[in-house]
């Protein structure tokens, strides 16, 4: 046996102490309620599932996923997000049911990340899917809904960035990239590598139109303005679709009074390859990556044999908790109302007095054995309590 | 408006960073390499300069303790972090090279397969030979590479070459570019969302001021 490891946690795994558990369970009952209120219903799916189901799903594989071996030699994967394993829910279980689906889960969450605060191999998600629509108005609704949830874990100050997978595709048709130099463009996006997609440009054949766009695409950053002036720069339709249908999609998110958070950023490309319609993060002050993020995945259905277009997004609750303790605004003290200690031969009286308390609502321990009063103050020291019954 | 923390790496790249921020309005009083000061902020624009060890400076800018900074792109490419690369700036040019000593030298690259590398760069080396599919030994050593190979530790050195001097004066003599690198500016992910106006008209002042150097010097 390797003592070393007794006492150690596997690689990017934590532990939820008392105090931060609880800030956690209501933050999640929060952002569950504020869930319920949009019409969406909760759904739980197993924590594990075969390998082929994810790789259908995200059209491969990645080194991300964490894999181990069942009894007959399958290979299992520890779900690597939700979206695949709701996807497949709704198709083999749900095709029926002929409503739009709206699904919501609080779910943890395993990849293989480099850890950092923030970053862990475990987390925990909540997010919903929106199965059926095509629509801007499913679009607008995740976006609005997406803010109302941070909204309702306690943030106040972020930023929604808006993209769209077709904008930078229709581009690249525009100007009949090879497939080699599509990947080395996709990934420096993707990388957010100005200097080396400049690099890439530079060596092709372009208009100078085209390359000027190209050339800017990290930067095309903006609000309504920018899609204005693209609209007037761009002439390829399937680019021109991908801005109308944001500036369709901003419109709606007007009206929920969203439209304050949300900025453009036709740069946005989200590293999961199931996109193909709208994509946002959200981003705030106090954490270094994004803290909410999701899209448009019309195609995935169709591989669990449903051809359905769905929308969703997911939010760290993770990464949420640690921005509001960095900004101050996370009560993890695990303290109680009360404690109720007794002396000699009032143990009987004590259970009743609890009983009563708790069903008035309060938070109450009760001490186990009897003690003086001194003790008892003391004890209700020790356990975080905020007031001392005693009985004498 | 928020502060903009600045890393500047210590070494090489430092003096010329300074001056070309200055140039674009981003300056403060006293900002040396051996400052005693940790933080130097200019208060009126709301800029802070921090001074890192070269090697460091992309974990800052990486985790936001600085939204920005100046860093070669051999260090980029070797520390491998999460950060946006904005602009090319064309200063601390210099390649990492694969180099052996005169004697010897063999005719092919691949002939070079299953020796051992000394280099500062080890994840770069590892995936230069990668790439060739060559399998080497590589060795770590934080300085003085051409030692290696005089010595017997090593029969190829993978190493930051500007001029090609110091190969020269150790006789060796080089076989292949690993990367041609220059001075970067990087920003953070959500620091160049969140603070977007004010870096893309650096980004934008940036690229003038390099353009007017680049036409003085022709």
């Amino acid at each position: 046996m390797n003592d070393n490891k007794v006492l150690q946690l596997p690689y990017g795994t934590k532990d939820i102490l008392p105090g931060e558990a609880r800030a956690k369970r209501k933050m999640e009952d929060k952002i569950a309620a504020n869930f319920l209120t949009w019409g969406y219903d909760e759904v739980a799916t197993p924590t594990f599932e075969y390998l082929d189901t994810f790789a259908i799903g995200n059209g491969g594989i990645s080194d991300e996923s964490m894999k181990f071996l069942d009894r007959n030699n399958r290979t299992l994967v520890l779900r690597s997000d939700m979206t695949t394993p709701l996807a497949r829910m709704v198709s083999t279980r749900l095709s029926k049911d002929k409503s739009l689906k709206r699904l919501f889960y609080i779910a943890n969450i395993f990849r293989y990340e480099e850890t950092q605060a923030g970053r862990q191999c475990e987390f925990c998600q909540a997010g919903v899917e929106l199965m059926g629509a095509a629509e801007p108005t499913a679009d607008a609704e995740v976006l609005a809904l997406a803010i109302a949830s941070l909204q309702a874990a306690g943030l106040v100050d972020f930023t929604l960035s808006l993209g769209h997978i077709e904008f930078l595709a229709g581009l690249m048709e525009e100007a009949q990239i090879g497939e080699k130099d599509a990947v080395a463009i996709e990934k420096a996006v993707l990388e957010h590598n100005a200097v080396g997609l400049e690099q890439i440009i530079h060596k092709l054949y372009l208009t100078p139109e085209l390359k000027a766009i190209f050339n800017r695409l990290l930067f095309l950053h903006g609000g309504e303005e920018l899609i204005e002036e693209l609209l007037g720069l761009v002439k390829n339709e399937k680019s021109r679709a991908a801005l109308r249908n944001l500036a369709d999609i901003y419109n709606l998110a007007k009206e929920y009074g969203v439209a304050k958070f949300i900025s453009f950023d036709l740069s946005l490309n989200r590293n999961l390859d199931y996109y193909t319609g709208m994509v946002f993060e959200v981003y705030t002050a106090n954490m270094g990556f994004n803290i909410c993020g999701g899209g448009r995945y019309d195609s995935m259905m169709k591989s669990f044999g449903q051809d359905c277009p769905a929308t969703g997004f997911a939010m760290g609750i993770d990464r949420i908790m640690l921005v509001l303790e960095r900004q101050n605004n996370l009560n993890i003290s695990s303290d109680w109302d009360v404690l109720v200690a007794w002396g000699h031969d009032k143990v009987h009286e004590a259970i009743k007095k609890v009983t009563e308390l708790r069903k008035q609502g309060k938070t109450v321990k009760m001490a186990t054995t009897e003690t003086t009063e001194i003790q008892a103050m003391e004890l209700k020291k020790i356990n975080h309590c905020n007031s001392l019954v005693y009985l004498k | 408006m928020d502060y903009l923390t600045i890393a500047l790496p210590k070494g090489k790249l430092f003096a010329k960073s300074v001056e070309l921020l200055a140039k674009v309005g981003y300056s403060a009083e006293n900002v040396v390499e051996d400052s005693r000061k940790l933080v130097i902020t200019n208060e009126e624009t709301k800029v802070r300069f921090i001074i890192t060890k070269t090697v460091d400076l992309p974990t800052y800018v990486e985790y936001g303790a600085a939204d920005i900074g100046i860093i070669g792109k051999d260090v980029l490419l070797e520390e491998d972090k999460d950060v946006y690369e904005l602009l090319d700036l064309k200063y601390g040019k210099c390649r990492l090279m694969l180099a052996v000593p005169e004697h010897k030298r063999r005719p092919n690259l691949t002939d070079y397969a299953h020796l051992r590398v000394a280099t500062k760069y080890h994840n770069s080396a590892r995936k230069y030979f990668d790439k060739l599919g060559i399998q080497t030994e590589i060795i770590k050593l934080n300085g003085s590479i051409e030692l290696a190979p005089i010595v017997g530790l090593s029969e190829l050195i993978v190493d930051i070459v500007e001029t090609g001097t110091t190969l020269k004066e150790n006789k060796l003599v080089e076989l292949d570019v690993v990367y041609h690198a220059s001075a970067r500016l990087i920003a953070n992910k959500v620091s160049f969302k969140l603070q977007f106006e004010r870096l893309n008209k650096l980004v934008k002042d940036l690229r003038v001021v390099l353009e007017e150097e680049n036409t003085k010097c022709k």
